[in-house]
């Protein structure tokens, strides 16, 4: 399908950051890193030495506009979490530069976190023995921000994400769902400008996650923050991100904004609905053409094919050789989660043993 | 803008659309500076600690139990002998259970923080780690004090004896005591983010503290170098004999003074490079 023609450009030279020049991605890092919100150029990490050395992170390039919105995605061992947390100083690359707001954080750490916060863990993110409230206004004051100033603040996002009735609950006598929101309120009420979220709708059911990412989209439109959103959960990716990156094997292997990503597959597929086609025809159309799925319903066959327009007219001109009927056709339109197995050849939440094995990953 | 120069400013709002600083990046608009991170960090640690009753409880209990298995328990092996020595007794188990909550209190906040999830938070804060561990600190040694007293207390109306208390006296040299204890526990803090479980030996420490306390620093003076010792013998005499604090000799409040410094910025300096180390294995937030 069109996911292997993708996936060819990325393999023989997709442009990512990586240097190569591809169709579907757009330009990962700007002229001048100080105008990015986030920039990061050839981050690299290692993890162990010898024969037990894991490349977790390799060349990896991107930066991020203000107001930006970006999707980090990869299977589990891609070496997204390690990204993340070299890009937050919380793990020390091997190599690489990391500007927020233009402010180096390895060299000014200090200046940078005033701009940056991440919800990492999940619900373990706070004090459970702490109330909601107290929690935020916990997380507000250690980033110098004096709670007294954001109770309105405060209140809003409590408003946003359910929260109100609990703010004087034990974060612990919460559901998982509603312990995932605490973090998030806890992070964005430390009035940062950039926020990287992990998971952020990990937990929740398919009500309140729905709410959450109206939120967050809400969140960037109004008050111009900057995400970066690492997440196994598709409609968060296509809901709230403008662009995104996938990793696979510690590598960028896309960077595009999801309009191009889903457009790169959008017609490059077709499911046809056939009257007349006994086996011979089919295994005749089988040897010219990629059917797949093919299936029998009430004399109909049911089949999809991978083609661009040449293809397709190819195949409508056998089929009427065939005297084949044609009930139907629909162009198969594959989401964000089709469109990410065929680029990284896996599953969404595919194991990486060997990339996982290093320094925590993904743990 | 610099973490070093926090503003009084209105809060703003982060984001696109504000105002950029020096840097090119948007303000902060930082509205809270050292005074509202010691006070945040403090209400934190007293509200943790309160909202574990049982463990809060049992903790003041133990304290008291133990005093209390050592003076009865003593009574009946050593009888009058125990009575005479009640004093020093006292002073030197008030000082243990600071310097163990010093200790451990720091030690396991930082293993806790980690298992939480809440450490890395604590790493990302425009104040610097180093801040907030020493705010960490000051917020547990305050909760020791309490503590302590309360055990204190119980002590002396257990024994039915009394005590000098000069207060200023016993907060200052009690503070500087425990200071190679609250380094040391920094520094077994750093091991746990580095090794994850160092529990047997964490344990063992602790036990070391008694010698440490009791060491023979009139007699041997090289012992006055020794984490505790020059607090403890100090205490003894604060409180047994009322030697008030600018009654001491200037080169034993030197030797406090040197050795609280000295050991705990060593313990400091071992935190650092053992979270340092945590970042370079990427092993920070690992439980």
């Amino acid at each position: 399908m069109a996911g292997e023609s993708l996936q060819a450009d990325v393999s023989d030279g997709s442009r990512g950051v990586d240097g190569s020049d591809a169709a579907t991605a757009v330009d990962a890092l700007p002229a001048d890193p100080d105008e990015a919100a986030l920039y990061v150029d050839g981050l690299a990490k290692t993890f162990g030495s010898g024969d037990e050395a894991v490349e977790a992170v390799q060349d990896v390039s991107f930066a991020v506009e203000p107001g930006e919105v970006v999707g980090l995605l990869g299977p589990n061992g891609a070496g997204k979490t390690t990204t993340i947390k070299s890009v937050l100083g919380l793990v020390l690359p091997d190599e690489g530069d990391v500007r927020v707001h233009g402010i180096d954080i390895y060299e000014r750490p200090r200046a940078a976190y005033e701009h940056v916060d991440a919800m990492l863990e999940g619900a373990r993110n706070d004090y459970w023995r702490l109330t909601v409230r107290e929690n935020l206004r916990y997380f507000a004051a250690i980033r110098g921000q004096d709670p007294d100033t954001l109770t309105d603040r405060h209140d809003e996002l409590l408003e946003q994400f359910d929260l109100a009735d609990f703010a004087d609950t034990a974060v612990r006598d919460l559901s998982r769902g509603m312990k995932q929101k605490v973090s998030l309120a806890s992070v964005l009420g430390g009035n940062v400008s950039v926020a990287f979220l992990d998971e952020p709708t990990l937990g929740l059911d398919v009500e309140s996650s729905l709410k959450l990412r109206r939120e967050l989209r809400r969140l960037v439109d109004e008050r111009g923050l900057t995400l970066v959103v690492s997440s196994h959960d598709m409609e968060v990716i296509e809901d709230v991100c403008d662009r995104v990156i996938i990793m696979n094997d510690g590598r960028v292997i896309v960077d595009d904004t999801v309009e191009s990503l889903l457009a790169g597959f959008e017609t490059a597929g077709y499911r046809f609905t056939v009257r007349g086609a006994d086996d011979a025809v089919l295994d005749d159309l089988r040897e010219r053409f990629d059917l797949t799925g093919v299936e029998s319903l009430d004399g109909r066959t049911r089949f999809e094919v991978a083609a661009d327009s040449a293809t397709f007219y190819r195949l409508t001109d056998t089929m009427e050789r065939h005297g084949l009927d044609v009930d139907g056709v629909e162009t198969v339109q594959p989401d964000l989660a089709e469109a990410f197995v065929e680029m990284t050849g896996g599953s969404v939440g595919e194991a990486n043993p060997k990339a996982a094995s290093g320094g925590g990953e993904d743990r | 803008m610099t973490a070093a120069e926090p503003t009084d400013g209105s809060a703003g709002r982060s984001g696109a659309g504000v105002a950029p600083d020096a840097d090119g990046a948007p303000e902060s608009g930082r509205t809270a500076g050292y005074r509202h991170l010691l006070k945040a960090v403090v209400y934190r640690d007293l509200l943790v600690w309160v909202r574990y009753p049982v463990d809060a409880a049992f903790g003041l209990v133990m304290g008291v139990f133990f005093f209390g298995l050592m003076f009865y328990g003593g009574q009946m092996v050593a009888g009058q002998a125990i009575t005479d020595s009640i004093e020093g007794l006292i002073v030197g188990y008030f000082l243990w259970t600071l310097s163990l909550g010093a200790y451990a209190g720091i030690m396991n906040d930082v293993q806790s923080e980690a298992s939480w999830g809440t450490l890395e938070r604590h790493y990302m804060t425009p104040f610097g780690f180093g801040p907030v561990v020493l705010a960490k600190s000051v917020a547990i040694v305050f909760r020791t004090f309490c503590t302590s007293a309360v055990v204190l207390a119980v002590m002396l109306l257990m024994t039915g004896r009394t005590l000098d208390l000069p207060v200023l006296t016993v907060i200052v040299v009690g503070l500087l005591a425990i200071a190679g204890a609250l380094g040391l526990g920094l520094a077994m803090g750093g091991l746990g983010v580095l090794y994850k479980r160092i529990s047997n030996v964490a344990n063992f420490l602790q036990f070391g503290f008694i010698g440490l306390i009791s060491a023979p620093s009139f007699d041997i003076w090289w012992t006055k170098f020794l984490p505790l010792a020059q607090g403890s013998a100090m205490l003894q005499r604060a409180m047994t004999e009322g030697v008030r604090l600018w009654e001491f000799e200037p080169t034993a409040i030197a030797i406090l003074v040197g050795t609280a410094v000295l050991y705990l910025g060593l313990g400091y300096l071992a935190f650092a490079r053992a979270t340092k180390r945590a970042r370079r294995l990427g092993v920070l937030g690992d439980y």
